[in-house]
């Protein structure tokens, strides 16, 4: 599956009432394909999480397109886009994003529910778990996990449903080295199994991992 | 097992405190709904039942009794009283014309003393002309009453079975007549052997204050019924002028003055209690909305994993529809157990007669109260989703922690 992004900007307006607008994403182009992990790194504010939520679905962009395999993802109705992202597209958002009320293992199995009846995947759910190394804490809640643990269960359940595109926001933030490559190994066997895998982060430490690696800076995308 | 049903009771476990906060809403707005129509139509019932068991067009009792004795309230007044009069005042109401049945009744108070089981309107009646208590007995299926037999009010609770004793004399209980909601529940019904008896009973121990009256040459009142054709008001105003020593009430004022008091009451209730389901409906909103900003991050997770604004709107709605509905059920059957506990005290309290409605009201009054609590849900749930869908998710996720 290829992701693409055309001629895709994003600008905001600034408040107050000079009607001023932040150009957070300058128009750009950029495709990721099957099978490869790319890397964006670049500062806070460098417009690359505004860059990676477009691409998601999830930031309506300002001008251009935003491509899954030709098609138009903006030019869906909002309900085939969610169907497409809970179908296609693994996202691990920035921060924490789990459900306070779920353990770490229901928080994992979610994806899965919001459109299936059947009995959730217990066993996958479990195996991610395993990977990225929370399995003894599957019966917890949230509350009782570090920020590192929280970021690692948002990559376990991004990976739930198999996604063709994972995309990752700052996966390895507040991470300690071990467990960037527990991470960071995850998501390259992603790419290795036939996904296409897009992390943005403003660490250096994913770019062993990448097959190609851009640095974003003012809205610009530049090859590295 | 985790799904998408039972998400959102997990949700409201998740967040205790809100939860709870809205229950305490959602009780208070059922309990206002149940509790006011319940109040409301008990009232209404009350009224209905009294005027069926009043019977009688026009009530004659003696002008000095005016001081104890208020024609308005007499189906209301809590304090047992008596008073009397010639009984030859009822060939002169007789007589009058227009007049088509008169019959006379003697009132009687039981003492607060050792003597009497508890302190009781007693009302008795001449069965060879009366009109007014003798249908009562029919309809509930009563025998004739012989000398010491009574038939007692709704509220009258005998401990002693079939037995209840005045100034150390012993009735025997042949029935109980069924709630009216006024102070004819809280009597007991004789006939004029049986009050004479007690009368005379009451001035051995000299704790009546008309001693020096024979209770077989006086009575408390005569109830007339009006001829057809004739004014009633008409035929009151007549009885005023040719009978000397009388206070005349229609039964048409005594059930209006009360009905006009009733009504204020009902409009009061009613308004309180939309009062108070508006105020509720805020709060929950309010409540619900702030619990729903506090979740913006989760929710936009839910939309970063692919839920849609249908699955969302889903959530947030079964999340406002399980608590409003808990909360309501929770506030009908509290309110119900203290409408059916406390009804006669809160009809005294509220200066009414109260007869709390039948269980087949009380389920259609209780279907009424859940309906309020859906539409709240809806109302809550409306906001909820407004504020979601105002929110971009892409920009709550972006913004981090």
């Amino acid at each position: 599956m290829k992701l693409e992004a055309r001629g895709v900007k994003k600008d905001f307006a600034r408040g107050g009432n000079s009607g001023s607008v932040l150009e957070a994403v300058k128009p750009l182009d950029f495709s990721l394909e099957s099978g490869e992990l790319v890397e964006i790194t670049g500062r806070s504010g460098s417009g690359k999480s505004t860059l990676l939520s477009m691409m998601a679905g999830m930031l309506v962009p300002t001008g251009g397109s935003i491509c899954i395999d030709d098609t138009d993802i903006y030019s869906m109705k909002e309900e085939e886009r969610s169907r497409l992202r809970n179908d296609r597209i693994g996202l691990v958002p920035q921060g924490h994003t789990a459900l306070r009320s779920l353990t770490v293992l229901e928080n994992v199995m979610l994806p899965f529910v919001l459109y299936h009846r059947e009995t959730p995947p217990e066993d996958r759910a479990k195996e991610l778990l395993q990977k990225v190394g929370l399995f003894d804490m599957k019966d917890e809640r949230p509350n009782a996990l570090s920020g590192g643990e929280l970021r690692r269960m948002a990559v376990a359940r991004a990976l739930l449903m198999k996604p063709e595109v994972l995309l990752a926001d700052e996966p390895t933030a507040g991470l300690d080295d071990e467990n960037v490559e527990l991470v960071m190994e995850l998501l390259r066997s992603a790419a290795d199994e036939g996904a296409s895998v897009l992390l943005v982060t403003h660490e250096n430490e994913a770019r062993k991992y990448a097959d190609r690696v851009f640095n974003m800076d003012g809205g610009r995308l530049c090859s590295n | 097992m985790l799904s998408l049903k039972n998400l959102p009771r997990k949700n409201l476990q998740g967040y205790a405190g809100r939860t709870a906060a809205l229950l305490l809403f959602s009780m208070l707005m059922a309990a206002a709904v149940f509790g006011g129509s319940m109040i409301v139509g008990g009232v209404l019932r009350g009224l209905s039942e009294a005027e069926a068991r009043l019977g009688a067009d026009i009530v004659v009792t003696p002008a000095e009794a005016n001081s104890r004795f208020d024609a308005q309230t007499v189906l209301l007044q809590t304090e047992p009283g008596y008073f009397y009069m010639d009984k030859g005042k009822l060939a002169e109401v007789a007589a009058v014309e227009g007049v088509e049945r008169a019959t006379p009744q003697r009132y009687m108070a039981s003492a607060k003393a050792g003597c009497c089981s508890m302190r009781l309107q007693m009302i008795a009646f001449d069965p060879e002309t009366d009109f007014v208590i003798g249908p009562w007995l029919k309809d509930s299926s009563l025998s004739e009453m012989g000398l010491m037999d009574v038939v007692i009010g709704s509220n009258v609770t005998v401990y002693n079975d079939n037995v209840i004793q005045f100034y150390d004399r012993e009735c025997r209980i042949i029935g109980q007549f069924e709630p009216t909601g006024t102070t004819l529940d809280n009597c007991v019904y004789m006939n004029f052997e049986t009050v004479n008896e007690l009368i005379n009973a009451s001035f051995e121990k000299r704790l009546n204050l008309y001693e020096r009256y024979n209770p077989e040459d006086v009575i408390s009142s005569v109830m007339v019924r009006t001829a057809s054709g004739y004014d009633t008001e008409r035929v009151a105003a007549d009885i005023r002028a040719r009978v000397s020593g009388v206070s005349v009430a229609t039964a048409k004022n005594m059930v209006s003055g009360i009905s006009d008091g009733l009504k204020r009451i009902s409009r009061s209730i009613t308004l309180t209690a939309v009062m108070l389901w508006v105020i509720g409906l805020f709060a929950v909103m309010l409540i619900f909305v702030m619990m729903i900003h506090e979740r913006k991050r989760e929710f936009a997770a839910l939309a970063a994993m692919g839920a849609d604004r249908d699955v969302i709107s889903g959530i947030v709605g079964r999340e406002a529809m399980t608590v409003c509905l808990a909360g309501g059920a929770a506030g009908i059957f509290l309110s119900a157990v203290l409408l059916y506990s406390f009804g006669g005290f809160i009809g005294h309290s509220l200066g009414a007669g109260m007869v709390v409605p039948s269980p087949a009201t009380a389920m259609l009054l209780a279907g009424f109260s859940l309906g309020s609590s859906l539409l709240a849900a809806k109302a809550a749930s409306m906001a909820a989703v407004r504020y979601i869908c105002k929110t971009d998710a892409g920009l709550v996720l972006k913004e981090g922690e």
